[in-house]
């Protein structure tokens, strides 16, 4: 089992530091084997949360830790915590032209491997058309490059196929369910669905109830004004969506 | 006179200039001499004291490989309605080489034309001019390699009506290297299309120059001209410039551009990154990624080979 501890995290923007803390006192833990999601208004912190973990040059930790296994990732830039096991599913991915979808996909999983231990590329293309196939996502889209002229539904596709592709400990998905139509949510949620495991821990970052209908959570957090507030089980999801946040007051 | 060449420095490049060199082609087709009256100051110059050689295309030719090691003047005739890809190797060193190629597209002949330029000569003035007849498409890609100094000029002229000529440049500049291109689509017959697409990376203390021109001339009609023009620099000291310039003398007719300088996109690195990309093979991808728009038709071993240059060059040239 692996262990990722969030402690006392405090975050500012770094091009804005007079601006107050967005995060003010995050404490969350999350070992594989478990999906969490957070829940909770809009401006609260929740990509903030996600992205400062990731490691976004873009934040500023201001107090606090973030632990793999006890260890603290602070330190490491952005791909040096992705090889420790964290993946982001981002809310708006970049296009890249030149570099095909494949050719990234494959360079991602090499980067986790020694120099000499490449995995062979019919392994790979096997994988990769397997996993398509489940996303239901046509095998051309492996050639154009990455997220070039994709739909916005077609981008969150990609991001659940990169995650089904390297085989990350903990994935990060924020808003992965914004702009989808039902058929797409039902796939993206097929995707991570397969994911889960002993060895797989999620943290789903929502508006909706209506994702975690296909993805069910062991643990919901709320976060409000830039902390969770409360956490329950999966009923908390469906209490939400009935009263909403307004009532919740500042814990 | 000489060309509008603007931001570059001609007379510096123009002193001096090495004469002779080899030019062959395949399939083998004869190659005669002749004479090819000077529409400017600059292919005067080019033209003094060097052969002209005239290499006619048949329609029935199909490819053909240019390959040269030095300087000299080259005229060729496509025949009219010929299906012709043409590809140039140019390889050069010594001191200062100048290059005059013009192409002439008889009418509806169909041209994808790719300029593998690996000028290695301290300096080089490269002067290409296509001339376009009736209907004639020209698919034209210039990938700028070179280490040398100086500058070139891509000339296309749209005579015939409905000709239609796309120009792409994909340019890499390192060390201390100074070089421009002035990529020019004039537009002379009625409803002619010109596009000019350049994309450069500079790397170290080099700078280079994209200038694009677009012409409609009075009595084009109907005519439609577009030009990118979008330079990325690496290091501090990269200096880049986009330059782009429309002359318009005809009504109903079509025309835009859209230019940038800029970084690496920190955005499209940190998505890099956060797959588990190290930072210098997620700058590499960003960076190829961004010539490949410049690099259009160009695939197989030469695709490959490019590939690798840039990887080459920046591993010497990349600043973190």
């Amino acid at each position: 089992m692996q262990t990722l501890t969030i402690q006392d995290l405090h975050v500012k923007i770094k091009a804005e530091p007079k601006h107050p803390e967005i995060l003010n006192g995050v404490n969350l833990t999350i070992n594989t084997g478990e999906i969490h999601a957070i829940m909770g208004p809009n401006g609260t912190g929740k990509s903030t949360l996600a992205e400062t973990i990731m490691g976004n040059p873009a934040y500023e930790v201001t107090q606090g830790d973030i632990l793999i296994d006890g260890q603290s990732i602070l330190d490491l830039p952005v791909d040096a915590r992705a090889r420790a096991g964290l993946f982001l599913g981002m809310q708006y991915p970049s296009e890249i032209a030149g570099v095909t979808n494949a050719e990234f996909i494959r360079a991602a999983i090499n980067a986790r491997r020694d120099e000499d231990d490449a995995l062979p590329i019919m392994e790979f293309l096997n994988q990769l058309d397997d996993t398509m196939e489940v996303l239901e996502m046509p095998t051309d889209m492996a050639d154009r490059y990455l997220n070039q002229g994709f739909s916005g539904g077609e981008k969150k596709r990609n991001e659940i196929l990169q995650l089904m592709m390297i085989k990350p400990s903990f994935a990060l998905l924020d808003e992965i369910d914004s702009g989808l139509d039902i058929d797409a949510l039902r796939i993206v949620a097929k995707g991570v669905n397969l994911m889960r495991g002993p060895e797989f821990a999620s943290l789903i970052i929502t508006h909706y109830q209506r994702l975690l209908d296909y993805i069910v959570p062991d643990v919901v957090h709320v976060m409000k004004g830039g902390h969770i507030i409360e956490t329950g089980g999966p009923e908390l999801a469906l209490e939400l969506e009935k009263t909403g946040y307004e009532h919740l007051g500042e814990a | 006179m000489w060309p509008n060449l603007p931001k570059i420095p001609y007379q510096r490049y123009t002193k001096t200039k090495d004469l002779g060199g080899t030019i062959t082609v395949e399939p083998a087709l004869p190659i005669s001499t002749g004479n090819y009256q000077p529409t400017n100051e600059l292919e005067a110059w080019l033209l003094a004291d060097q052969t002209v050689h005239i290499l006619d295309v048949p329609a029935t030719t199909t490819a053909l490989t240019v390959s040269g090691d030095a300087a000299g003047v080259l005229i060729v005739n496509v025949a009219a309605n010929a299906e012709l890809t043409l590809m140039e190797h140019w390889h050069s060193v010594g001191d200062t080489l100048g290059l005059l190629v013009v192409l002439n597209l008889g009418a509806y002949a169909q041209v994808t034309y790719i300029n593998d330029d690996q000028f290695r000569s301290q300096t080089a003035v490269i002067d290409r001019v296509a001339n376009l007849d009736d209907h004639a498409h020209l698919d034209w890609t210039v990938a700028g390699f070179n280490r040398s100094q100086g500058f070139a000029l891509l000339q296309t002229n749209l005579r015939g009506i409905s000709a239609k000529a796309t120009v792409n440049v994909g340019a890499l500049a390192s060390a201390k290297q100074h070089f421009g291109y002035t990529t020019q689509v004039e537009n002379i017959g009625q409803k002619t299309i010109g596009h000019i697409n350049q994309r450069g990376v500079i790397t170290d203390n080099a700078h280079l120059i994209f200038n694009g021109v677009g012409h409609i001339v009075t009595g084009a009609r109907g005519s439609d001209n577009q030009q990118e023009n979008r330079v990325l620099m690496l290091s501090d000291g990269a200096r880049g410039d986009a330059n782009p310039l429309l002359l318009i003398d005809e009504n109903d007719v079509t025309a835009g551009h859209a230019a940038s300088v800029a970084r690496i996109d920190t955005t499209q690195l940190y998505y890099l990154m956060s797959r588990g990309l190290p930072k210098a093979q997620a700058q590499r991808l960003v960076i190829r990624g961004f010539l490949d728009a410049g690099l259009v038709g160009i695939d197989g071993d030469l695709r490959q080979d490019l590939f690798d240059q840039i990887e080459r060059t920046l591993q010497h040239g990349m600043e973190d």
